[in-house]
């Protein structure tokens, strides 16, 4: 059959090319990615192949841990649909008072809370997406700068623990899970500071951007009431928070208590109606609809890629280079960015981890301190085009008329962000590795 | 090389059972002068870890080096041969039954229709047990959260008096750090201590009584055949080398890891009885009845076992 | 704040953009699939209250949720194409000509049918296998517990049934597009 006789290294050329052609005619990306690989699995390896493309498929929607994306988009949708959103992002612009970009640094501090409430991202962003992006908008904020805060901070779910890329990256290399939750602190608070101080900095030089309240509109809010507003949300991340950290629920239960806690206070708030609820509900199945078959793809494409003998591939390219240490570790960085272009995670993670983290260790780093710039490097991935997960997470839930191609723009400065934090903990290993030492 | 295989086996890249089945397939290079080339993948690579029997059979794979309670929704029986919950406390004792005892035949059987042709079986050190509550004895179960994975564990657990938890692998550390569950049926020792779960639970039960899984390796039976005698030859004998290879590393590395964690005042490692395992594997010998009556095969090899294990005066 | 709940609803009903017959029975199914992720929650729920409160964890909680979940995201897929929701680059496709977008279309359209056929055939192997014994007995694939539920077999059987679904619906929208009489651009659907 033909196309193993390219070999796996212009496979790769081709499978990229093909992918990137296809994605301009509009075709969605699910199919591309998927009928890519079909076509490889088939044309590599023969029609008796073909079943370990639906394999894949089974393979990946049995992940227990996806559980928690529906309840987390479930949370958002109630949560927008009951008026508690609403209320809680006006407290926020009261609290914020004359502080230009002051509710988009309240955002991505809510997004670090999210962050230590989950173990997956999908579910924050999209729960960000429609509670904090039209508020934000509707406050006069910069789209640019609202998108980035919004998709930024919503990634920051898989750095903080617990986070499920770092228990991956643990089993795979068999490093402690507890060492890398240690080691990830510093470098997720590291990257929260750099976006708030991004966002206090431009806001500062130009205050439009995050416009600040007025006199007579300070004058007329109250701060106690925008405290109360605060209440319902406090509660619901208690609940979360407290259902995990009390050892009462796992990570991916914990967002259901989320989910039964929003219900609670939408009864309460007597906001509660059967149609709010059926709606909440279909958005969620229509959401997880279009996120889910992205990933699906994708799992499909490192199957057949992995049989192609893809990462004996990359491992080849890796050991032939002749250079010190340093330089291998960025060439794997390097990689992985690329990779991050095409792939989500769980691939990446299932191609390169047991190529990369064998050689670290041999080179003589420290496998956690690799864990972390692994888990910063996924942080880009989510941002960076065409295949950028946490942009189509927003895109299935933002206002129709912001395109993917707004939100790659606005992620720009944020991605240079991440990659300055990548740069610092690759060059200053004690940033990640002081907290376990 | 004349044949390229590709095998898929039931672990993560970083897990010894990984490295040495690695090791297995350079072996095979070596022995067939290079006429034979296998290049292994950690879980999940090519397929979900529950469809590699399928693939290997459709050719997808060549081959497989795994846990075959994976396919125990396909057949009980696979269950039952995969990990007969509570019935080895030695990997030789599996390996012995497996050889001399009738075990081989029937497990070849078993797979045969699949399109799969069984070379060997491999076995491993007991799975050493995680728990954050001191367990000496059976009676001591009693209420205990304990996560158990997919068979017959679960149940024979439930009758043992512990309050047996479903959990996926990636949720076990957390749920153990924070409560969720007070013990866990996880891997060997080893893998364990270097995951640092000995340090969020102080009390490891080691070795192991419970859970002490057969390594099948198998490949596509259409290949096989085609195989020259030669080969066909070196690949039995090496995979018999893989189980001895395997079991010692596995010590070794055990051994290691015990020094470590006494070296931590706050563990302390807990040696069950051999009262306390007999007591055990007779509630266990009540689910293994259960399970006999699934199948045909199930019923065959539940006697063969039975009879194996009072034979070496073990029931 | 029901008006809150009513303006987004209106919003969404509005963004729906339904191009055949097919699609909106397909559309209009998802009021009642929907509550199984309402059923994964109390389920979700009810482990937790078991296992903390009561102490006796259950031994259906996890592979139930895992079911209905994984149910919801094959039918999501069906869900999201009759609504026209599956995220595309759409930078040079609303750039073109009504025309050459209609030819965007069908090219489009003949692609994803080769995907769905595929996943179709392959599919169709994977539920023989999943529902039949190695000589051809019925027997359904189960999770391989004590319980054994043969969740495995029917989401397999799903997955047939969704990419299946996908295809028919594909079909149809090829057929739209080649009938589309492109001389009056304003009534294409996916302009706005
Ligand atoms: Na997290
Ligand atoms: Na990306």
């Amino acid at each position: 059959m033909g196309l193993s006789s390219l070999g796996v290294e212009y496979g790769s050329y081709i499978l990229v090319a093909a992918i990137f052609l296809l994605l301009l005619t509009g075709q969605p990306l699910a199919w591309v990615t998927g009928l890519v690989a079909l076509v490889f699995t088939f044309g590599w390896f023969g029609g008796m192949a073909l079943p370990l493309v639906t394999a894949r498929i089974f393979g990946f929607i049995t992940e227990y841990s996806l559980v928690a994306i529906p309840m987390f988009i479930l949370m958002a949708a109630l949560l927008d649909r009951s008026g508690i959103a609403k209320s809680l992002f006006s407290g926020m612009r009261i609290l914020a008072g004359r502080l230009p970009g002051g509710v988009a640094v309240q955002t991505l501090i809510v997004a670090i809370l999210l962050a230590a409430m989950s173990g997956v991202i999908g579910g924050e962003i999209v729960l960000l997406g429609i509670l904090a992006l039209p508020q934000m908008l509707r406050l006069g904020y910069d789209r640019n700068l609202s998108i980035g805060v919004v998709v930024a901070g919503g990634s920051l779910g898989t750095m903080m623990p617990p986070s499920i890329v770092l228990i991956i990256y643990g089993l795979v290399a068999s490093v402690s899970i507890a060492d890398l939750f240690l080691a990830a602190i510093t470098p997720a608070l590291m990257l929260l500071g750099f976006y708030v101080a991004y966002v206090l900095y431009i806001c500062w030089r130009n205050p439009e951007l995050g416009p600040p309240m007025s006199d007579e509109e300070m004058a007329q809010e109250s701060i106690g009431s925008a405290l109360r507003s605060l209440a319902a949300p406090l509660f619901i991340v208690l609940v979360v928070l407290g259902s995990i950290y009390g050892g009462i629920a796992s990570i991916t239960e914990a967002a259901a208590m989320g989910v039964l806690a929003v219900l609670l206070i939408s009864l309460a708030r007597r906001e509660l109606t059967f149609k709010m609820l059926q709606d909440s509900l279909v958005h969620t199945l229509e959401t997880c609809g279009m996120i889910i078959w992205i990933g699906i793809a994708a799992a499909v494409l490192v199957g057949v890629y992995n049989l192609m003998g893809g990462n004996r591939f990359v491992a080849d390219a890796i050991l032939g280079i002749n250079a010190p240490p340093v330089v291998i570790i960025m060439v794997m960085m390097l990689i992985l960015l690329v990779l991050g272009m095409f792939l989500d995670w769980i691939g990446i993670a299932l191609l390169t981890l047991p190529i990369f983290v064998p050689i670290v260790i041999q080179l003589g780093y420290d496998p956690i301190w690799f864990g972390i710039l692994f888990a910063v490097n996924m942080q880009v991935s989510y941002l960076t085009p065409p295949f950028g997960p946490a942009a189509f997470y927003l895109k299935s839930v933002a206002p129709k008329e912001i395109t993917l191609k707004h939100i790659y723009t606005a992620l720009l400065p944020f991605i240079a962000l991440q990659l300055t934090v990548l740069a610092i903990i690759l060059f200053f290993p004690p940033i990640a590795t002081w907290a376990i030492n | 090389a004349d044949y390229n295989w590709t095998f898929q086996t039931s672990e993560t890249a970083g897990e010894p059972g990984f490295v040495n089945k690695q090791k297995w397939a350079t072996s095979v290079g070596v022995l067939s002068g290079g006429r034979i080339a296998i290049e292994i993948l950690p879980i999940g690579s090519v397929v979900p870890h529950t469809d590699t029997l399928d693939a290997v059979g459709a050719g997808i794979l060549q081959g497989h080096l795994t846990d075959p309670s994976y396919f125990s929704g396909k057949d009980p029986a696979f269950a039952m041969m995969g990990n007969l919950v509570g019935a080895w406390s030695d990997p030789f004792e599996l390996l012995g039954f497996m050889e001399s005892g009738g075990g081989n035949e029937l497990y070849a059987e078993l797979v045969e229709p699949y399109g799969v042709h069984f070379i060997g079986a491999a076995a491993t050190e007991p799975e050493a047990f995680v728990s954050r509550v001191p367990i000496r004895t059976v009676a001591d179960l009693k209420g205990v959260k304990l996560r158990a994975p997919e068979g017959m564990v679960f149940e024979i657990f439930s009758k043992a008096g512990a309050a047996p938890v479903s959990l996926p692998g990636s949720e076990i550390f957390s749920a153990l750090d924070k409560g969720v569950v007070d013990a866990a049926d996880n891997t060997v020792f080893a893998t364990n201590q270097a995951l640092g779960m000995n340090d969020i639970a102080h009390y490891p039960l080691y070795p192991g009584f419970h859970s002490l899984p057969m390594i099948d390796i198998s490949m596509n039976k259409e290949i096989w055949n085609g195989l020259p005698e030669d080969l066909k030859a070196i690949l039995s004998a090496s995979v018999k080398q893989f189980s001895f290879n395997h079991i010692y590393s596995v010590r070794q590395l055990d051994a290691a890891a015990v020094a470590l964690a006494k070296a931590n005042p706050e563990i302390e490692i807990i040696n069950w009885s051999g009262d306390e395992r007999t007591k055990f594997r007779r509630i266990a010998q009540q689910e293994w009845q259960n399970w006999a009556s699934r199948s045909e095969m199930t019923q065959r090899y539940y006697d063969t076992v039975t009879a194996y294990l009072s034979g070496r005066n073990l029931l | 704040m029901a008006k809150v709940a009513e303006i987004i609803a209106k919003v969404e009903d509005a963004d729906a953009e339904i191009r055949t017959g097919f699609d909106r029975v397909i559309a209009g199914s998802t009021k009642i699939l929907a509550w199984t992720i309402f059923a994964a929650f109390v389920i979700t729920v009810v482990e937790v209250v078991a296992r903390y409160v009561l102490n006796s964890p259950t031994f259906w909680a996890h592979e139930s949720t895992t079911f209905l979940i994984a149910a919801t995201f094959l039918i999501g897929g069906p869900i999201a194409l009759a609504r026209d929701k599956h995220i595309r680059v759409r930078m040079f496709y609303d750039g073109v000509s009504p025309a050459r977008r209609r030819l965007l279309d069908i090219f489009n359209s003949v692609l994803a049918l080769v995907f769905f056929g595929g996943l179709a055939f392959a599919g169709w192997i994977m539920v023989s296998k999943s529902w039949f014994s190695p000589i051809g007995e019925l027997r359904l694939e189960g999770t391989g517990t004590s319980w054994n539920p043969p969740t495995p077999a029917l989401l397999k059987m799903l997955v047939l049934i969704c990419v299946s679904i996908m295809f028919v619906q594909t079909l149809l929208h090829l057929i739209a597009a080649i009938r589309r009489d492109v001389s009056a651009p304003a009534d294409t659907a996916g302009e706005k």
